[in-house]
């Protein structure tokens, strides 16, 4: 197999494919604002377990969506089948519905046509890998794991996708996406190490330098000792820190504010974290995930959300922005945390500054405990680390945390510089590694 | 626009297992599935959305030289076939040059079969108005409790069309039905907002699990409990005896037993993602996971339940088998490649896959607590103080199993036998065998529900399983309740 533009990958919809189906889908529609959406996508993985691969797929899923209003009154129908038949059909069950619904006095028609920024959404080496490349980064952690000994556990994948909005007000968005990740969890024996990462390009995965970090946490998890529950000093490593962050993203919606049902009710302009933090969203920065629209057309922007510790920003719908007579809505597709003031190079640098604490690579399964004050509880996994004297001394038992990130990051002690970061149960950040006092681990478990 | 005439399903998996078989692979199988699914989502007393979505398209299995490729597409066309059937095939050569152990499948009889989901009111025949009017009704009634600030009542409806066939001569064909409905109402109080809610099971039949289910003389009900819960007092931290009610326990049975009973996570196939089990195979048959009370069944044969599809996608027939029996490990779930494993010489046919676009994975099975002998009434009664749960809360578990913490919808206070006042902000924490061992009571089957479950998370690329876990009531003794805040 050739390691790029492998021969059989089908072509997506183009620009001009969609921009011909959406003309085909508003002249057919009898509604008063008819919105279609597209997302066509051609992606693969190859994922691996005791090192050797356990599946390899790969998949293209075309999907249309369209959705016909008349009045305030809307229905959506949805088709992966692109034949003129089955597009027909979707605009008449799209119709249907709307002619059935009741008025949502919520409804808003489609937006007028926008500007884009022209972001860099997608990479052709990323479009051009194929399974053979997939296999080629796969063979190299397995390869680095079975000369440590060590069982190799992960994934890598690759994908493309066509994405298009279009809407009788005459708006029309149409952008490529590229997508590559490479995650590992190294076993030895009890002990487990993890790394992971996100790109556009399938180049930037830095595969051998996230494998040789997974072998050494597994290899330091050899020898474990159990501490006891209690408030302790803490290192989170990026991942961590993207895991809460992630969190209290999620519920800073305005219609939850404005109702009284929000963690930050009461809050905008008010100081919830710590005044050295500053969280922007930065659509053109080529480390994030950053896209040039939403699902509805709007533009994405680069926006500040908190700035010096301050909540600045909610995120709104279009009908709770509208009331409110916000006419640009900020996005939060690629959000970047940053510290201000003196910040460390590097985790090393932390930790060489840390006197005691516990280091943690990665949170698992965090859920909301209590949404008044967004208590959140989660595991510790995968390389939890007894720090002294600016040294890590031994691998700990995991632990389970109950705490709120509104009251954590108010205790920072330090910070690095940013870092890429992502999770499994996150979406991508920029964020640094940080020192937090009094972390709240509730218990310990078996391992 | 691309022209892709829909060919004749037959047609097109025959197609696509020629190539399959001409390649030397000694496996191979081909799922078309045309799936219809329509959302209808009420939020504070109007319809936000009604979405009716088709999903179509075909995957193919190959395992060559004992290893995997997986191919799949959305365009249903005799050319498709084919280059996804190629596709496959040269990913499972790719694969197979990282083999150490080869795949091998346990055997299977060839089944030609047709399954149709039973039901006496098909939900997508029903009238819109007709759906969205209860919607609407519902939220109102929610809203006419004082205190109530926000609401959301749905309806959901699948219908998945499916046709498998395999190299072994394995044809199958499936039309299934699966419904569900729900609402909730949030009360503010004090500063403080809580929510009480009201789900039908997602099972499988047809629109008069809606009808049955009786949405306008339970609405009252949940949002009066709204207002309870945002003004009740909070629980003082300590040992708890704990009362679960069936829907409570169906979240808790598959955290913590569920999960580790899946044989790819005990053998590290999730290692990366959803984690391994403390079910390690040496302990099938000697391991107490819980007290002589717990007995807990996989039984995807049970009429109506999720993974009761009449044969997994492997073509496997569906079964019954014990998992724990008087409170000792004793099976997995399992699927053609990993019973072989653990010397089992059949599947127990859990192996399911989320869309056509997904490759099928081991998943939990229909695996539900067996009644006991007592009446709730005797559970509660021999409580002297203990908080008696009702419904999903808050929920997170470690990735072996052992270490979880649950919420729950709603609690009230037991008091020397009792059940008393609401109470909030309950959590409470355990080890998943010292939870199940200080179980010592179960209720009997009088008292027994079915709960659903469509978002299963598990693989990489994620996917959601579907499976239902039914339970009568039972008792914890000596639980460790937890403060439901973090503190200062």
């Amino acid at each position: 197999m050739s390691t790029t533009g492998h021969k059989t990958w089908p072509k997506l919809t183009s620009r001009d494919e969609f921009q011909f189906i959406a003309e085909q889908v508003l002249k057919r529609s009898t509604g008063d604002h008819t919105l279609v959406a597209l997302h066509d996508q051609h992606s693969g993985t190859t994922r691996f377990a005791n090192n050797q691969i356990v599946q390899n797929v790969d998949t293209r899923r075309g999907s249309l969506r369209v959705t016909v209003a008349f009045g305030r009154r809307h229905g959506t129908a949805g088709t992966t089948d692109f034949t003129a038949g089955a597009v027909q059909e979707t605009v008449t069950r799209a119709t249907q519905i709307a002619h059935l619904s009741p008025d949502d006095p919520e409804y808003l028609p489609p937006v007028e046509p926008q500007p884009y920024l022209t972001l860099p959404t997608t990479r052709a080496e990323t479009a051009a890998a194929g399974p053979a490349r997939r296999l080629e980064y796969t063979n190299e952690a397995i390869g680095q794991c079975r000369m440590e000994n060590l069982c190799a556990a992960g994934i890598v994948s690759s994908s493309i996708a066509t994405v298009g909005v279009a809407a009788s007000t005459g708006l029309f968005a149409h952008e490529e996406r590229t997508d590559a990740r490479f995650s590992l969890t190294v076993q030895a024996g009890e002990a487990t190490g993890w790394g992971a990462a996100a790109h556009r390009s399938i180049d930037h995965l830095r595969v051998q330098e996230r494998t040789l970090t997974a072998i050494d946490k597994a290899k330091r998890g050899l020898e474990v000792r159990e501490m006891p529950p209690g408030r302790y000093t803490v290192i989170l490593e990026p991942a961590a820190v993207a895991g809460l962050w992630s969190s209290l993203l999620w519920t800073l919606d305005a219609k939850s504010y404005e109702k009284g049902t929000s963690a930050f009710s009461g809050k905008l302009g008010q100081p919830i974290v710590d005044k050295r933090l500053t969280l922007r969203n930065l659509p053109a920065h080529e480390d994030l995930l950053g896209i040039g629209f939403t699902a509805d057309g709007l533009p994405t922007m680069a926006s500040d959300w908190i700035v010096e510790g301050v909540l600045k920003q909610l995120a709104y719908d279009r009908f709770t922005a509208k009331v409110r007579g916000i006419d640009q809505i900020p996005t939060l597709d690629a959000p970047c945390l940053s510290g201000s003031g003196a910040s460390l190079p590097g985790l090393q640098e932390l930790i060489k500054s840390t006197e005691r604490a516990i280091l943690v690579t990665n949170f698992w399964y965090i859920r909301t405990v209590n949404p008044t004050d967004l208590t959140l509880t989660g595991m510790t996994r995968d390389g939890t680390f007894l720090v002294e004297n600016g040294a890590i001394v031994s691998a700990v038992k995991n632990f389970r945390f109950h705490e709120s990130p509104l009251r954590a990051f108010n205790r920072i002690e330090a910070f690095t510089n940013q870092a890429e970061a992502i999770t499994s149960e996150t979406g991508k950040f920029l964020v640094p590694a940080m020192t937090l006092r009094d972390f709240n681990f509730s218990s310990v478990t078996r391992f | 626009m691309p022209a892709h005439p829909n060919p004749n399903q037959d047609e097109l998996a025959e197609l696509a297992l020629k190539r399959v078989v001409a390649s030397g692979a000694e496996y191979g199988d081909v799922r078309l599935l045309d799936s219809t699914t329509q959302t209808i989502r009420g939020e504070d007393r109007r319809i936000a959305s009604i979405q009716d979505m088709q999903d179509r398209g075909f995957g193919i299995r190959v395992l060559y030289h004992g290893a995997w490729g997986f191919a799949a597409s959305s365009v249903l066309s005799l050319e498709e076939a084919p280059r996804v059937a190629e596709l496959a095939i040269e990913i499972a050569k790719g694969s197979a040059s990282l083999v150490i152990e080869k795949v091998k499948l346990a055997d299977e009889p060839v089944h030609r079969d047709r399954i149709v989901t039973a039901r006496r009111i098909d939900p997508f025949a029903v009238a819109l108005d007709k759906k969205t009017a209860l919607l609407l009704e519902t939220m109102e009634y929610v809203h006419r409790q004082a205190g109530i600030v926000r609401s959301s009542a749905s309806l959901w409806a699948r219908r998945d069309r499916k046709l498998f066939v395999s190299t072994e001569g394995s044809r199958l064909e499936f039309d299934l039905l699966a419904v569900n409905g729900d609402f909730d109402a949030t009360a503010v109080h004090d500063g403080r907002f809580a929510s009480r809610s009201f789900n039908t099971p997602h099972l499988r039949m047809g629109y008069e699990l809606i009808e049955d289910a009786n949405f306008l003389a339970e609405a009252p009900r949940i949002a009066s409990q709204a207002v309870e819960k945002v003004k009740a007092p909070t629980t003082e931290p300590g040992l708890y005896d704990l009362v679960l009610d069936p829907e409570h326990l169906s979240l808790t049975m598959h955290e913590s037993c569920g999960h580790p009973s899946e044989l790819d996570r005990a053998l590290g196939y999730e290692a990366n993602y959803a984690g391994t089990s403390f079910l390690t195979t040496e302990q099938r048959g000697t391991f107490r996971y819980g007290s002589p009370h717990v007995n807990l069944v996989a039984d995807n044969r049970e009429p109506e339940t999720l993974a009761a599809t009449g044969y997994d996608d492997d073509g496997v027939a569906c079964q019954q088998w014990d998992i724990v029996r008087d409170g000792i490990f004793v099976g997995y779930c399992t699927n053609r490649e990993v019973a072989l494993k653990i010397g089992e010489t059949r599947s127990r046919g859990s192996n399911r896959a989320d869309s056509w676009g997904s490759v099928p994975i081991v998943r939990i099975a229909n695996i539900g607590l067996e009644p006991g002998a007592a009446t709730l009434d005797e559970l509660l009664a021999d409580v002297k103080r203990g908080i008696y749960i009702e419904g999903h809360g808050s929920y997170s578990i470690d990735q072996r199993r052992y270490n979880f913490q649950f919420g729950g919808d709603a609690f009230w206070l037991i008091e020397n036998g009792k059940r008393t006042y609401m109470v909030r902000d309950v959590i409470y924490h355990g080890i998943t065998p010292e939870f199940w061992g200080s179980c010592d009571g179960v209720a009997d089957r009088s008292h027994r529900r079915r709960y659903g479950f469509i978002t299963c998370g598990k693989g990489q690329p994620g996917q959601s399983g579907w499976m239902t876990h039914a339970a009568s009531h039972a008792r914890f003794r000596n639980v460790n309740v937890i403060e439901g805040r973090s503190g200062s």
